[in-house]
């Protein structure tokens, strides 16, 4: 009797250990591959353009290997920001937008539903309305607009802890009222700032300014890797209050923790590149597509982010007859892959 | 307590309730027909709409040519507009879905673009199609790809695919508008959302669809109470998940294309009408779905009124009035009020 | 000598206590069970002895010392809960499900060792779900998707184990074969189990004591034989009956009476 326990018992530790190395490949196969496929269009997106260059060019003087004065000029200077910020601002959105998707348990809880950009918009749309700014105060108006937005919902739906699904209708009252005051600025406002309004919320990441860039880099390089740490805390909370508190997990703390982060990285990527729509959305439902269903992973959805946008950065600038604002294209660029992922993965049964 | 008394004392409150929201919603309609840029008395609102007054007077053509109408359309749109959205939060099992989320608003937006840059066509009265065609493709396309794959279209799926067709059918129509002034200055009329400048003639256009869709959604209530408790229990009660799912799916679709066809996408009575019935009612859809029925237009004409007066002479856009006077109302209700979860 | 107790302990949600200055120890080595009518506060009370409720007033006591003052990780090694309706994440897999129970066994960056896939293989073997490893949870039936919850306890390797409710949407076959696998638990492994039940006749055939409650207090505990009486149900459940003994095994049956 106890022998052959053991003896199953051994044979299901095995099945366990290959189905772990399985899933462990996987993930690592599929993160690898994206990380390729972002530092190729990073690559491909100063590549292209009026003045061709080649990736040995490109790659020479983005990492400084030798100086030549025009493509230095092309590179670092006219192209280089642009790519950058695409990355960045695609790492920040794919990996809050699946944090708050696991969080709140919702798929359609991303930062856009649930009322953190709606309060980025409004903040800085009432900024260049009614004060006439721009540039960077724009910017730290939308990030502080964001983080309050943010606090104003946790607090509002604080009640003996914080449960999801009070966090997710507080938050879409919260939406609607800022795009109710954000609707009755464009039309108060004069043309010229109704259109400059317009233009910030289309969001496009073509405009960021080196300081921008680098507040949001630093943040990056602390943010992500404190996503990725407390994604583990996220696996046992994504089963339900009760069984996480069950487990040990300090939910209320945790919680917070986990929003801070992502509502920080969301907070930053819009004040950097406006309100970009879908990116949040798709990145996380795209990365547990490819790594398998539920794993969750942080990593793999900013890396999805960052290619999403690279892509439709790509697009709007050099693919159509007339230039666009990133934010227009977002959505034509990820949502037949989403659509495509969905048809194929559904079709095996196993999709999820 | 048990479970049957505890419904039978609900029925007995609901019931009643459902008179009072009746009333309700007259007091309300009477006020949009009397209120606005000029107030007009009752009696001359009831010499106009018995023609006992000479069709010349500006009271008769205010009252029956626009304000009349547009009650009617705000009663009939506000209706189909909660009723879309509660059926659809039902049948996805999410808080957040919506008819702007199905593909409803970005389809008929797109189909309207299209119609004007590819087709050439002109005329308020005639996107009307367009935008209803675009509407009920988009929706009727997003059901078809969350059906896809062996389990059909499970909440997920549905949320996902509706949230890829609204930003694919977004980002066509954006582009288009950011490089066509022609098509973004006539779209503009159409998507500002609002019960304004739209007329007899679009209100008899859309009201059958309206008034079919309606009827159809009361009978769906049983259905959506068994879907909401999982797909396996309502297999287990002896529903057919697909067969509801598909029924759902259409109602959803004519019900929302037709009144955002008429009135441009307005957000906030499909996505929160229903939540306000659901802390009335309880859980029950059989009482959720006549009770979104009659607030839904209460609360969108409304809005419609406060618009109306407060900006006198100008007006407000409802979708205005209703994020900044309705959202602190209904965030106030779901911080002291009792949830019930969908 | 009892490992987890409560004494004075008062419960609730709202303004209402649920639970008032209520003593209960929970007996070592033994299979419990709280029974008592709709909304008396079995749950309430379960869910206060595995912390997840605050006291208003009282302690629950962890091997002797306040639970509240212990460290929540400590306590999760020791004292493990199944609640009534867990959630799981969509499209997860028995494997990975299972595995999140070795959750507080893992530090921050401490990887997964033998010592878990151990825990983890055992408890799939235990509920009889190691088949079903890599399949996903939803595509279960809904008896084998409870025995991989409680697969997913018995992963956190505690001596003491709390269920909520483990036999609600079971049919009967499925009902006797989880308590069977609680005996089978016990048994083996020495462990204390306290579950809330709603069936008294299956409560009395497989657990060792019982705890029957009524408006927030405890009525009457002990071993079935003494506990479940005619008086008892009629006075926790309204429930006019007759207790016959159970032909198999001898415990009390309650039988409505006409």
């Amino acid at each position: 009797m106890t022998a052959t326990a053991t003896r199953t018992s051994a044979a299901t530790a095995a099945t366990l250990r290959a189905t772990r190395r399985h899933r462990a490949v996987r993930a690592f196969t599929a993160t690898t591959g994206l990380t390729a496929a972002v530092a190729a269009l990073f690559v491909l997106t100063m590549m292209v353009g009026s003045f061709r260059l080649t990736a040995g060019e490109v790659v020479t003087s983005v990492l400084h290997l030798a100086d030549n004065p025009s493509v230095d000029f092309v590179v670092r200077g006219l192209r280089l920001p642009t790519a950058l910020s695409a990355l960045t601002v695609g790492l920040a959105l794919g990996a809050s937008g699946t944090v708050f998707q696991q969080l709140l348990r919702n798929p359609l809880a991303s930062p856009d539903f649930v009322g953190i950009t709606s309060g980025a918009s409004l903040a800085a749309v009432s900024g260049i309305v009614l004060f006439q700014v721009g540039g960077l105060t724009v910017c730290a108006l939308a990030l502080g607009g964001a983080i309050a937005a943010a606090v104003v919902m946790y607090l509002l739906a604080w009640r003996d802890g914080v449960s999801g699904y009070r966090f997710i209708l507080i938050g879409i009252g919260v939406a609607v009222f800022f795009e109710g005051l954000t609707g009755y600025m464009l039309i108060k406002a004069e043309l010229f700032e109704a259109r400059q309004a317009m233009h910030w919320l289309t969001g496009s990441v073509g405009q960021a300014s080196d300081d921008e860039l680098k507040l949001l880099g630093g943040a990056l390089v602390v943010l992500l890797p404190l996503a990725v740490l407390l994604s583990r805390k996220l696996r046992v909370l994504e089963l339900g209050d009760d069984t996480a508190r069950a487990l040990g997990s300090r939910v209320e703390i945790t919680r917070a923790a986990l929003l801070a982060t992502a509502v920080l990285l969301v907070a930053l990527a819009v004040s950097v590149a406006g309100p970009i729509v879908f990116v949040a959305l798709v990145a996380g439902p795209i990365a547990n597509r490819l790594l398998g269903p539920a794993t969750g992973g942080i990593a793999a959805a900013a890396l999805v982010g960052a290619m999403l946008l690279l892509t439709a950065d790509l697009v709007a600038v050099h693919l159509l007859p007339t230039p666009l604002p990133t934010g227009v294209v977002t959505g034509a660029v990820g949502a037949p892959y989403l659509l495509w992922l969905l048809a194929t993965t559904n079709r095996r049964g196993a999709g999820g | 307590m048990s479970t049957s008394t505890v419904r039978a004392r609900r029925a007995l409150a609901l019931g009643p309730g459902l008179a009072v929201l009746c009333a309700i919603l007259a007091l309300v309609a009477f006020l949009s027909i009397t209120l606005g840029s000029r107030d007009i008395g009752l009696s001359d609102v009831l010499r106009a709409l018995f023609g006992l007054d000479g069709d010349n007077s500006i009271e008769h053509t205010v009252t029956v040519d626009m304000r009349v109408p547009r009650t009617l359309l705000g009663i009939g749109v506000g209706a189909a507009l909660g009723v879309a959205g509660t059926v659809l939060q039902g049948v996805t099992r999410n808080p957040l879905a919506d008819t702007g989320i199905m593909g409803v608003n970005s389809g008929a937006a797109a189909f309207v673009v299209l119609a004007i840059t590819v087709l050439g066509v002109r005329g308020v009265g005639v996107y009307i199609w367009f935008a209803f065609a675009g509407a009920i493709i988009a929706t009727l396309l997003v059901y078809a790809i969350a059906s896809l794959g062996r389990e059909g279209a499970t909440p997920v799926k549905l949320a996902l695919a509706g949230a890829a067709v609204t930003a694919g059918m977004g980002s066509l129509t954006t582009g288009i508008e950011m490089t066509n002034v022609d098509a973004l200055n006539e779209l503009r009329f159409w998507q500002v959302g609002s019960l304004a400048g739209r007329y007899a003639p679009i209100l008899s256009g859309v009201a059958p669809f309206l008034i079919i869709g309606l009827i159809a959604s009361l009978a769906c209530g049983r259905a959506l109470n068994g879907l909401a408790l999982g797909e396996d229990t309502a297999r287990g009660l002896g529903q057919r998940v697909g067969l509801t799912r598909a029924a759902a799916f259409t109602i959803v679709a004519v019900l929302a294309g037709a009144a955002t066809a008429a009135c441009g996408p307005i957000v906030f009575v499909g996505l929160i009408v229903p939540h306000l019935a659901r802390f009335i009612c309880g859980p029950d859809y059989r009482w959720i779905m006549p009770y979104s029925m009659l607030l839904s237009p209460i609360v969108l004409l409304l809005a419609d009124i406060v618009g109306r007066v407060v900006a006198r002479p100008g007006e407000l856009q409802v979708g205005v009035v209703l994020g900044v006077l309705g959202a602190p109302v209904f965030i106030g209700i779901v911080r002291y009020g009792r949830l019930s979860e969908a | 000598m009892s490992r987890l107790r409560a004494e004075g302990l008062t419960l609730g949600y709202d303004a209402e206590p649920i639970v008032r200055d209520l003593d209960v120890t929970v007996l070592d080595g033994k299979v419990t069970a709280i029974v008592g009518a709709n909304a008396c506060g079995k749950s309430t009370l379960l869910r206060g002895l595995a912390r997840l409720l605050r006291p208003r007033a009282g302690n629950v006591l962890l091997d002797g010392k306040a639970m509240a003052g212990l460290s929540t990780l400590d306590v999760a090694k020791v004292l493990g809960l199944l609640p009534q309706s867990p959630l799981a994440p969509d499209g997860i897999t028995v494997a990975d499900l299972v595995s999140r129970g070795r959750y507080p066994h893992q530090g921050w960056f401490r990887t997964w060792n033998d010592r878990d896939h151990d825990a983890v293989a055992r408890a799939l073997d235990a509920t009889g779900t190691a088949d079903l490893v890599n399949r996903p949870l939803r595509q279960l039936s809904g008896g084998q998707r409870q025995r991989v919850w409680i697969a997913m306890a018995l992963a956190q390797d505690t001596d003491l184990l709390l269920l909520d409710e483990p036999t609600t949407f079971l049919d009967i076959n499925h009902q006797v074969e989880l308590l069977r696998l609680l005996r089978t638990l016990n048994a083996q492994a020495g462990k204390t189990i306290v579950a809330v039940l709603h069936d008294i006749n299956l409560a009395s055939r497989y657990c060792d004591h019982i705890i029957a409650m009524a408006d927030g207090a405890i009525v009457a505990e002990g071993a079935p034989r003494d506990v479940i009486t005619a008086e008892l149900i009629a006075k926790v459940f309204g429930l006019a009956c007759v207790i016959v003994p159970d032909p198999v095994a001898g415990t009390p049956i309650i039988v409505p009476a006409d």
